[in-house]
């Protein structure tokens, strides 16, 4: 009983700032007041204030830029990694171990380690401020997190799987393209969505990287309009764009939720 | 002899791809950054190699002072609250009916995330805002030190302890029920059930949770970004802000850099500790 209790309670403190948000959002953008913050709102204006954000914010392209690091760098990421760990495991690359060491490594570096050489490199590559200097970072990024789990995934395929198609005359990279890559799917689906999730949500990257707003990502921006504009942004306008730029992660999630709990087991194993 | 042909002769180009975008793009940035970290460098003029005048500087400089100190607060009070309240929730509804019900409202905050979760707080927590209001005082949660920092690790805490409590669920639901059984037959229950059988069963996942919390608490940035950008003046900054500050706004890349260096040996260091102490 006291269980129960202690945790409604925590679960109305919980929702009270839930409520807060959804409401407000959804209020016409001129009558936030904070005084009554808590009224239910007249209108449901969630959809309109969110238009004023695309619009007054310049959202639309950092949306549509976003949406495409987060769908290629994870792809690529997932497709180069998954061809590294097929080398080192299914064609026993020689020191495999260590080149799988090596890649991995790639992961204990915190983003703060990078973000001066990649500033100063990309601005004399001319890649700063540009989409491809995005897809290559955010790339990087995935592949070793996707080699890990692919290395993984194949130790546990049988090795005769391969030999079978090699004597039917299929070269390496078929032996791959048709047999190892669709046989992971599940394993590239669970680290496509990790990575997706981690794109879609970065700031130090787009803030470090980009400036204009065809290329800048969609939370970058989103932090632009809290400093910059939030004083003259009406309160429902910021927090509709806040709500609905976190839609697609959860949705991704939800939609994909049983395959990702499946992949990642079989990723461990 | 006859294995080199099945294996293919193009194993390498098979792995440059990989090796070559991790080797450029995370390794080789992270060794410039070790070297610039020793020099003077404003991004323009070549580096100057400088010795240990920046690490030097570290040691007395007020911002990074405080700044250090902001960090701890931010790794004690993770612990604390999403980890040991995440703990609490889970604890408490993971063998009663409907659990899952009581976990959604914990659940639901996990969806907004970086500067979403700013978008929500600001007008809650401005001077005049929401808070102000609702506890009848006139405070701006967001100006002073150390108030700024502990205001945004409760809406961290908000934002994360459903994920915490999410995993710590699952460990609890996957612990055998025998060594359980065994103890409430011999009359333990509540707090002695808890301290001494459920939660060394859950150590290794405890152990997981823990880590990844204090590797990324020591990290903190996005949220203290999008919230205060580490003011007003300095006074919320984190390590992770400090470098950010140090770089991008105060133009040295060599101070900055060597910020970098030493949050990665602070967070190395906290890990090699934690994991050394974890494995014993």
């Amino acid at each position: 009983m006291i269980r129960r209790a202690v945790l409604v309670v925590l679960g109305l403190i919980w929702l009270g700032p839930t409520y807060l948000l959804i409401v407000n959002a959804s209020r016409p953008a001129e009558s936030y007041d904070p005084a009554r913050a808590w009224a239910p709102p007249g209108d449901f204006a969630l959809l309109d204030n969110f238009a004023r954000a695309l619009e007054g914010a310049d959202l639309g392209p950092s949306l549509a830029s976003t949406a495409l690091y987060s769908v290629v760098s994870p792809a690529l990421g997932v497709l180069i990694g998954a061809l590294a760990g097929y080398t080192i495991v299914v064609l026993r690359l020689r020191h495999g171990f260590w080149w799988f060491l090596l890649l991995f490594g790639g992961t204990v570096f915190p983003s703060q380690m990078l973000l001066v050489p990649l500033f100063v490199g990309y601005s004399d590559a001319g890649l700063y401020d540009s989409r491809l200097g995005m897809i290559l970072i955010y790339t990087a990024i995935n592949v070793p997190l996707a080699a890990f789990v692919l290395r993984n995934f194949y130790s546990g395929v049988a090795f005769s799987i391969f030999e079978a198609a090699r004597m039917d005359g299929a070269s390496t990279w078929r032996v791959f393209w048709r047999i190892y890559l669709p046989l992971a799917t599940s394993a590239l689906a669970a680290v496509f969505i990790l990575e997706f999730t981690f794109i879609w949500n970065d700031l130090i990257f787009g803030l470090t990287l980009t400036q204009t707003a065809e290329v800048r990502p969609v939370m970058t921006a989103l932090a632009g309009l809290m400093t910059d504009v939030y004083a003259g942004t009406p309160v429902p306008v910021g927090l509709a764009a806040g709500l609905v730029v976190s839609l697609p992660t959860v949705v991704l999630f939800l939609a994909t939720q049983r395959l990702f709990a499946r992949g990642l087991s079989l990723g461990s194993v | 002899m006859t294995r080199a042909p099945i294996l293919g002769r193009f194993r390498h180009g098979y792995v440059a791809p990989a090796a070559l975008l991790v080797a450029g793009l995370l390794y080789a940035p992270f060794v410039w950054t070790a070297y610039l970290s020793l020099t003077r460098y404003d991004g323009l003029a070549p580096p100057e190699w400088a010795g240990l005048a920046n690490f030097a500087k570290l040691f007395d400089d007020p911002v990074l002072l405080s700044s250090a100190g902001n960090t701890l607060i931010w790794v004690v009070g993770t612990m604390a609250l999403p980890v040991g309240l995440g703990l609490l929730v889970a604890v408490l509804s993971y063998d009663i009916r409907g659990g899952a019900w009581y976990r959604v409202p914990f659940m639901l905050p996990y969806a907004l995330s970086g500067a979403g979760l700013a978008m929500v707080w600001s007008p809650v927590l401005s001077h005049g805002g929401v808070a102000n209001l609702l506890l009848g005082v006139d405070t701006a949660f967001l100006q002073k030190a150390p108030h700024n920092t502990i205001a945004m690790l409760l809406v961290w805490t908000w934002q994360q302890l459903g994920v915490n409590t999410l995993l710590f669920v699952v460990g609890l639901q996957s612990i055998p029920k025998g060594p359980i059984e065994a103890a409430r037959l011999d009359g333990a229950s509540g707090w002695r059930l808890f301290r001494h059988v459920i939660w060394p069963l859950m150590r290794p996942l405890t152990a997981v949770v823990v880590g990844l919390a204090l590797v990324a608490s020591l990290k903190t940035f996005d949220i203290v970004w999008v919230l205060t950008q580490g003011g007003p003046g300095r006074n919320s900054e984190t390590l992770a802000v400090t470098m950010y500050k140090e770089t991008f706004v105060a133009g040295d890349y060599g101070y900055g850099s060597t910020v970098a260096v030493a949050l990665t040996v602070v967070a190395g260091l906290a890990s090699y500790l934690y994991l050394k102490r974890q494995v014993r």
